[in-house]
Order: C-alpha cells, then sequence, then structure tokens
C-alpha cells in the first residue's frame, strides 16, 4: 500500500522497470489469450510455427548474442531433439514431460562431448565446426535407417499427452508452445541477468581479457553450449509433434543458417528481438511465398539489407524509437 | 578385394577433386587475402553452370558458353563485392560472412525462380562423346579432358600468385594487410579484384563440370561444404595445402562412398572437425588459425 502513496518518479508516470514488466504481462497476456479471439485454424498453426522458431531462436540468441559464438550448426540440437522426442513418442510413451526428459538427455549428452570440442575455438572455427558437427548428424540421420528412417524421417509421431490428456493440434497444442515460450523467455531472461549471463558477456567481448581477470573461459563456453542445445532442444522436441514427424533435412546447414538470420533480423542479445523476428519471419514467409515462389532471394535480401544498415535488428530499431519517444516525454 | 572397382571408384575421386579445386583455390584465396568466408561462394559456381547452361541453348556452342558464362560471373562478383562486402569491410569478419550467406541465398532464390526447381540436362560436346578404355575400363573422354582443362587452370592460378606483379601483390596483401596498404597498394581494390575472379574460377568449375554433374538447386550448397573441408584440411589460406585437401575429399568422398555409403560423409566431415581442433593449421601446417 505504501507504494500508491510515495512520490512517482520524477519525470516519468511509470519507472522503467514497472513499465517493462508491464508490457511482459501485456505480451504474454496477448499470447496466451490470442487463439480465444476467434484467430483461424491455420493462422493458429502458423503462430505455433513462430513461437516454436522463436525458442530455437532464443536459445541461438544466447551463444551468438550474448556470447558471441556465430554458429552454423544450430540445426544440430534442435534436430537432435526432434528425431529423440519423435522416437520415444512412437515407440514408448508420448506423454510430454516423460518425453521431453528423454529428448533432453539425449540433447544433453551429445551437447557435452560436441561442447566439450567447440569451446576451445572461437570465431569462423567455430562457426564451421559447428556446421561440420551438424552435417554429421544429418548424414547419421540419413545412414542409420533402422532408428532414424533414413531419408524419410519419422513419419506419424502421434500428438503429446499431458497427464495421460492427449493435446489436440490447433489451439491446445498453441498453448502448450505459449505457456513453454513464456518459461522459457523467463529462463533465459533470469539465466542471462545473473553473473553467469555477464561473463558470458565478458566473454564476447574479449576471450582474452576475460581470461586474464580469472574467468574460465573454456567451461563458460562448453556450459553456455550446452544450455543453448538443451533449450533448442525443447523447440526441436515440440516442432516433432507439431509436424507429425521428421526428416533429416532438419539438420540442413541451411536451417542453421536460417534460424541465425531470424535471431539477427529481430536483434542480438534482446531475447524478446529474435522471438518477435521469428514470428514476424514466419507470417512474412507465409505471405512472399503466395506472391513469388522465391522466397529465398527475399529472405536473402532483406537478411543483407539487415545485416549492411541495420546490425541490430528489429529491436535495435524498436529501441531507438522507444528512448526518442521517452526521451521527448520526459 | 575388387580391385577393378577400387580404380573406377579412385579414378572418379581424382575428377571429382580436379573440378572441387577450382572453388577451393577461390575460397582460399578469398580468405587468406581478405579474411572472408564466402558462403555465396557454392552459389556462384551453381549460377555460372547455369548460365553456361541456357547459353549452350541459345548459341548453340558448348566452350564460348562455358567461356562467357564464367567472365560474366566474374563481372557479376565485382559488382556484388562492391554494393555489399566492401562497404561493411571495417566491421567484424562475421557480418561479412552473414552477408554472403544473405548473397548465397539470394542466388539460389533466383535460380529457382528462373530455371525452376528440375535440374538441368547438359549433353557432352560432340567431339568428345567417346569412351577411352583404361586398364579394362570404359571411361567417358569428356571427363578426363574435362579434368585436365581443369588442372590446366588451377596450375595458372599458381603462376600468377607466384610469379606476377599481381600475385606479388596478393601475397603481401594476405602477409600483411596495413603493411600492403602501407607501402601503395590498392588492397580494397585487390579484394574486389580477387573476389571476382575466385567466381569466374567456381563459375568454370561449375560451366566444365555441367555435363558430368547435373546442373540442379542443391549443386551450390554442396560444393561449398565439400570445398570448406577441403579448405580446413588444408589450412586457411594455405593454397598448396588447399589443393591436397581438395584431392583428400574427393577421394574419400568418391571411395568413402563406394564402400560405406551413407556413412562416409559422416565420417569425412567427424574427421574434418576433429582435424581443425587438433591441427588447426591444416595437413601442411602452414594455413591461418581462424
Amino acid at each position: 500500500m505504501v507504494d500508491e502513496i510515495a512520490p512517482a518518479p520524477k519525470s516519468a508516470a511509470l519507472s522503467r522497470e514497472t513499465a517493462s514488466w508491464l508490457l511482459f504481462v501485456l505480451g504474454a497476456a496477448a499470447l496466451l489469450t490470442f487463439p480465444l479471439f476467434g484467430a483461424g485454424e491455420f493462422t493458429i498453426t502458423l503462430l505455433t510455427e513462430g513461437l516454436i522458431l522463436g525458442i530455437w531462436a532464443m536459445s541461438l540468441d544466447l551463444l551468438v548474442g550474448f556470447t558471441g559464438l556465430v554458429t552454423f550448426g544450430h540445426a544440430a540440437g534442435f534436430g537432435l531433439g526432434a528425431y529423440a522426442a519423435g522416437y520415444f513418442a512412437q515407440h514408448v510413451s508420448s506423454e510430454f514431460l516423460l518425453v521431453l526428459a528423454v529428448s533432453e538427455t539425449v540433447v544433453a549428452s551429445v551437447a557435452l562431448v560436441a561442447g566439450f570440442v567447440v569451446s576451445r575455438i572461437s570465431g569462423v572455427a567455430f562457426a564451421i565446426v559447428t556446421l561440420a558437427i551438424s552435417q554429421v548428424l544429418l548424414q547419421i540421420g540419413v545412414a542409420w535407417l533402422s532408428v532414424t528412417g533414413g531419408m524419410d524421417g519419422l513419419i506419424g509421431v502421434p500428438l503429446p499427452k499431458l497427464f495421460g490428456v492427449t493435446v489436440e493440434s490447433g489451439k491446445s497444442l498453441y498453448l502448450m508452445v505459449a505457456v513453454i515460450l513464456v518459461l522459457v523467455y523467463l529462463a533465459l531472461l533470469r539465466l542471462t541477468n545473473s553473473p553467469f549471463g555477464r561473463t558470458l558477456q565478458a566473454i564476447r567481448l574479449s576471450e582474452q581479457r576475460a581470461a586474464a581477470i580469472g574467468i574460465n573461459v573454456h567451461l563458460h563456453k562448453w556450459l553456455v553450449f550446452v544450455i543453448s542445445w538443451l533449450v533448442a532442444g525443447i523447440a526441436g522436441t515440440l516442432l516433432v509433434f507439431m509436424k507429425a514427424g521428421t526428416t533429416p533435412m532438419v539438420f540442413n546447414w541451411y536451417e542453421s543458417g536460417y534460424v541465425l538470420a531470424v535471431t539477427i533480423f529481430g536483434g542480438l542479445g534482446t531475447l524478446l528481438g529474435p522471438m518477435i523476428g521469428a514470428i514476424v519471419v514466419t507470417f512474412l514467409h507465409d505471405q512472399v511465398i503466395s506472391l513469388f515462389t522465391a522466397w529465398q532471394f527475399v529472405f536473402g535480401l532483406a537478411f543483407v539489407l539487415a545485416v549492411i544498415f541495420f546490425p541490430t535488428g528489429l529491436a535495435g530499431v524498436a529501441i531507438r524509437i522507444w528512448s526518442r519517444w521517452w526521451n521527448t516525454r520526459s | 578385394m575388387d580391385w577393378n572397382f577400387l580404380f573406377v571408384i579412385a579414378l572418379n575421386g581424382v575428377i571429382y577433386g580436379s573440378f572441387l579445386l577450382l572453388p577451393t583455390l577461390g575460397l582460399s584465396l578469398v580468405f587468406g587475402l581478405a579474411r572472408i568466408v564466402n558462403f555465396a561462394h557454392g552459389q556462384l559456381y551453381a549460377l555460372g553452370a547455369y548460365l553456361a547452361a541456357s547459353l549452350m541453348r541459345t548459341i548453340g556452342a558448348f566452350w564460348p558458353a562455358v567461356i562467357v558464362a564464367a567472365l560474366f560471373m566474374v563481372l557479376f562478383a565485382v559488382a556484388v563485392e562492391r554494393v555489399t562486402i566492401a562497404p561493411i569491410r571495417n566491421r567484424s569478419d562475421i557480418y561479412t560472412l552473414l552477408v554472403t550467406f544473405g548473397l548465397g541465398l539470394m542466388i539460389v532464390g533466383g535460380i529457382e525462380q528462373y530455371w525452376g526447381t528440375a535440374a538441368v540436362l547438359v549433353p557432352t560436346p560432340v567431339a568428345l562423346q567417346d569412351t577411352v578404355t583404361i586398364l579394362g575400363n570404359e571411361y567417358p573422354a569428356y571427363r578426363l579432358v574435362a579434368a585436365a582443362l581443369s588442372l590446366t587452370v588451377a596450375a595458372a592460378v599458381f603462376a600468377v600468385v607466384q610469379w606476377t606483379p599481381v600475385g606479388l601483390r596478393i601475397r603481401a596483401v594476405a602477409d600483411d594487410v596495413e603493411m600492403a596498404g602501407a607501402i601503395g597498394i590498392n588492397t580494397r581494390w585487390l579484394m574486389t579484384v580477387v573476389f571476382g575472379a575466385a567466381a569466374g574460377l567456381a563459375a568454370l568449375a561449375g560451366g566444365l563440370g555441367s555435363p558430368i554433374f547435373t546442373v540442379n538447386l542443391g549443386m551450390g550448397s554442396s560444393i561449398l561444404l565439400d570445398s570448406f573441408l577441403a579448405v580446413i584440411l588444408g589450412g586457411l589460406g594455405n593454397l598448396p595445402g588447399s589443393a591436397i585437401g581438395a584431392f583428400i575429399v574427393a577421394l574419400a568422398k568418391n571411395i568413402g562412398g563406394g564402400y560405406l555409403s551413407d556413412w562416409s560423409i559422416a565420417v569425412i566431415f567427424g574427421a574434418v572437425g576433429l582435424m581443425l581442433i587438433v591441427r588447426p593449421r591444416g595437413v601442411l601446417g602452414r594455413g591461418r588459425v581462424a
């Protein structure tokens, strides 16, 4: 109650912190209640796909935006999650939490090994070695017929169950994805604002200086790599349920490039940017592809222009407008 | 063991290696000079092949079509470099890498829009449609001729880099950009020129290879990955190493593919990934650490 009679901050009616929390609550509420407002089946499916891409992009933001490790192999954790979840759901149980636990265990075990190796390198070498890892997984997906189904991939993955109740595709699945997205966002927000997150940013600014002040760079890169893959694995798990299957092409380096482009387009190091970027790109994709067949051309052009003229992405542009508006008001 | 089978797949490997050599040298030159990892390189190769295929149909001649397509790609790449890569030179290397990725998307999207998704078949030049007999195996003559041409061009690239004034400048810039600039080398233009030349080499390989390998949408991405592997094996920016790398990749891919089928590429990628970590300067130990 004290808050109410306390004098308002000097210039603005709301403090910046309160304003951003208010925005977050509004955004989350809008996200969760969206299907109630008579959105069509197609829009909901599209949005579900956008949100899954959003989770994936946020996981990449942790690696690229916060730690400065650009990768062209981020499809690896995503695809691994999709395959592990799909296989388990087909052969054992489609109880979502159980599936998630299993797929995350698989992702974690591969990420621990891969991360141990790649945490020794950075820059261009990191981008290419992670690409190679993802291609290895692609080829295993093609070659290991008895488990992965070869080029056809996993087909006919059942819908997930939540405590025994099947989550129907459409609104129910959308809600599940939206809730997970909000949880992932909050967790990553917490993580990036923790001492661990600050350490990652120190590593991004300069590995040598970070090492010089006593940070174990190798260990931190290893950890963030594993965490990033785990979050990507969640997105992959959701995708395999949404699409009822997956093919080895989920590991294609173009997929990795796509999610990287989406993340940069949204705004590196902001979490919210890549998430919104993912939704925007998903809808743009739908619009553009109905006009041209050459979606890749339009997307590539937008990406080139974004990197040259707006390297801070959507978030950067939004922050610029926001702070200008804020400053004129105060 | 069937030695004859091994011989034929090894020969196929050598032929593929001769083609892979040209894009690989281009990739390596551009990296050595400008620290650009050119993700659009594979698509420049693909565009060269598509252009050559279309020109062949229009003018009805094979060799002029291949050469004109390659020359056009030089101009195209020079323009692209000036407009998109030169303006962001002073930013971190990773930005150029991202821009080239976007350019690659644009090219492959453009190809899809213009030529469609179906593979384009290119007939072998009439004079070279025969086969020759090597150790009892019938082998298409065109493959041998095209591979020999490709090797000749690669040798010419080495000669230019080693013995001409331009080559001297290229080596100087690769060694130390700032120092090279200080002694009066126009580094910006040199980078543009090398970028264009690399695209021309890739496009030439695309055109020469078009009757052997199908011209399709996936060709750019596939050759890019192989060139990456070759360049990494050879040590980034090291030309002789890259050449060796190209043949290692091509032989491993063909021989491995003959015995291990789908598993072979997984093994190669795994080996190269490890290579980059345990021996980051490449097989000759003279490349740059990325």
